[in-house]
């Protein structure tokens, strides 16, 4: 078996582009996913968020470029790099007629889990993901929610420790979604796992290690969610003065950094130090002060010059399109 | 992470392609039985043969209706056609049963098998081996039938006819699965293997004697040239013959000529649904 020390990154991805006839899926993207990180793949439709992932998990090959993962390439060693895996896929992918419990069974069959330690994770998983009490229950019973849990539970049942998430989350409840991401944090302090996710929903990227933003198979930016605020958005402060005098003498003291002025508040462009600067001068005569704090949200449109879709496909209109395009993804 | 965690790793890569062969062999008979469509085809088909044509065409097979009857050969018609009942179902749920191929791939369940450690190679034996299992079950619901069809079994029969029922149910499975790759959707594998399905097994020399000769009646009536040249082309006609040797001990043909066909079609079929299994 070979082997390789974990101490290189988990995932390293070189200069990898992919064709699927005209489009460019992927368009020479370089990055490495840190051992044990929490990284975020953030992109509109169509970014090739999705082809990066197959080609992770060895189901798509790269044109060109290499990726590694845990160290092993993934066309040339890919049976090593698949073992180190779990993936759920974007696409439901159960066994419709086999119960919760048979699923997960036949998962840590083909990955040759030990009979007494498959048992063992199942239960784990199972429970991990309150799907204990419907076990046996065939996997078509399952609601959306419940069956992206089982997924989730399913790519955790043999030695998985880079688990790839194709929006685990999309077209869920805010509920089930909050309890996904849940098990993700409770996960990550049980397992020594590097978590791979792509989303649709900025306010979940917003925990993660670090964010890389894709579009049109580019890699935009990559960086913590603080630091790509920080470098991408400017901070705005927000004041209201008390009086028309003051607002004048605002007005003038700042005139470069003025950003605009919104009815009564004027917007400047902000600092730490003109923050300070400012509550120091002119504390007393303001009625209000606030730090607009840029969001994922801004840093997005200001990348990409779009907004991200506000709501992803529901499961059912994900398995339609599945259907038309007619099992794409398969190869 | 214990040392525990750790187990899969220092597993015979061997076991794990085992182990993982029965996982996707068990799904394959879990899926057929709890799919009651197939379950109720495949009791109601034979009865059906057994019972209609079987019983409504026992008379005409007796060599001359008018005058006196003679028997010239050793059985009925029931007894004739029963060994292709058998080979009817087990056709049907083979083809059947490679449906679930489209099934998984345009329901994502095949990716998640691709993503693990097994050979693709390993990964369609499984399917295929689940699917001639099923398929050879219901062969066996035929066999239940054979009292009534006036056959008597033995022991050694009923195991030498399972013998043939496997051969022939793998390569049949594996003939599914070559239409079911190239046929990417449910409706026209519908269309195709009904147009496959039915044409094999009309010429296989399953529901009328190859030989004319077999009866005095019959001997009259040459049938035409095409008519023979299809059916001893057809390599099902080998099988349903070996079957019928075993059965009710009946060669038209040399029955060690139909296990060569079977186990040449299973494999040459079975490479080919690899080949492009790999390539898909
Ligand atoms: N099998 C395919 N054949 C042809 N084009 C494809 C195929 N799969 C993806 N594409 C194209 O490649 C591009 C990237 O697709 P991909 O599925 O990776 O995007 P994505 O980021 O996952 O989008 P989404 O957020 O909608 O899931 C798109 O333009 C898409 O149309
Ligand atoms: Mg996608």
């Amino acid at each position: 078996m070979p082997s390789t020390p974990n101490s290189g990154p988990a995932v390293s991805i070189d200069n990898l582009s992919k064709r699927y006839g005209r489009t460019l899926a992927l368009d020479g993207i370089s990055f490495d996913v840190r051992d044990r990180e929490f990284f975020a793949l953030l992109g509109p439709n169509g970014a090739g968020k999705t082809t990066l992932l197959h080609i992770l998990c060895t189901i798509l090959r790269p044109d060109s470029g290499t990726a590694l993962v845990g160290g092993f390439d993934v066309v040339r060693q890919s049976l090593a790099a698949r073992r180190r895996l779990g993936i759920v896929f974007q696409e439901p992918s159960l066994d419709d007629r086999l119960t919760v419990r048979e699923n997960l069974e036949l998962h840590g069959l083909v990955f040759g889990v030990p009979r007494a330690l498959r048992r063992q994770r199942i239960e784990k998983m199972l429970e991990l993901v309150e799907l204990t009490d419907l076990s046996d229950k065939p996997a078509r019973t399952l609601s959306s929610g419940m069956k992206r849990r089982l997924e989730i539970a399913r790519a955790l049942i043999h030695d998985s420790e880079i688990i790839l998430f194709d929006e685990p989350t999309a077209g869920l409840d805010a509920q089930s979604r909050e309890r996904i991401w849940s098990y993700v944090r409770t996960l990550r302090s049980e397992r020594k796992i590097t978590v791979l996710v792509t989303t649709h929903y900025i306010d979940e990227v917003e925990g993660c290690d670090r964010v890389c933003v894709v579009d049109q198979g580019k890699l935009l930016a990559l960086d913590t969610p603080d630091a790509l605020k920080r470098d991408h958005c400017r901070q705005v402060l927000r004041v209201v003065p008390k009086s028309d005098d003051h607002r004048q003498e605002i007005l003038n003291r700042y005139a470069d950094h003025l950003e605009g002025e919104e009815g009564e508040s004027i917007l400047l462009s902000s600092s730490d130090s003109l923050v300070e600067a400012v509550l120091a001068e002119y504390g007393t005569r303001l009625r209000s002060l606030s730090i607009d704090t840029p969001s994922l949200e801004a840093v997005f449109l200001s990348l990409t010059g779009r907004e991200l879709r506000d709501q992803a496909a529901g499961p059912r209109e994900r398995t339609l399109a599945f259907g038309r395009r007619g099992g794409e993804h398969t190869r | 992470m214990t040392n525990d965690d750790r187990a899969a790793e220092r597993r015979s890569p061997l076991l794990i392609q085992l182990g993982g062969l029965y996982g996707i062999w068990l799904r394959e008979v879990k899926r057929a039985i709890r799919d009651r469509g197939q379950l109720v085809g495949g009791i109601s088909r034979p009865i059906l043969w057994v019972l209609i044509l079987g019983i409504g065409l026992n008379p005409y097979f007796r060599g001359e209706v008018y005058g006196e009857v003679t028997f010239v050969v050793p059985f009925t018609y029931l007894q004739f056609i029963f060994p292709a009942v058998v080979v009817l179902n087990i056709l049907y749920t083979s083809v059947q049963s490679a449906v679930s191929v489209i099934w998984d791939r345009e329901f994502g369940f095949l990716r998640e098998v691709l993503v693990s450690p097994m050979s693709r190679g390993m990964v369609l034996l499984g399917k295929v081996l689940g699917g001639a299992t099923v398929a050879v079950v219901h062969g066996c619901l035929v066999l239940l039938l054979a009292r009534f069809a006036d056959v008597p079994l033995t022991w050694s029969d009923i195991i030498k006819a399972l013998g043939l029922m496997a051969m022939l149910a793998f390569a049949l499975t594996s003939l599914g699965v070559v239409i079911a790759n190239r046929i990417r959707s449910f409706e026209g594998f519908g269309v195709f293997s009904n147009a496959v399905i039915l044409p094999l097994y009309f010429t296989s020399s399953s529901i009328f004697p190859l030989d004319p000769a077999l009866t005095r009646a019959q001997a009259r009536i040459t049938y035409p040239e095409w008519l023979v040249t299809l059916v001893e082309i057809n390599p099902l006609t080998y099988a349903v013959d070996a079957l019928r040797g075993v059965l009710i001990d009946y060669n038209q043909f040399d029955p060690r000529i139909g296990i060569a066909v079977m186990v040449v079609a299973g494999l040459v079929l079975f490479s080919i649904a690899l080949i492009d299994f790999r390539r898909a």
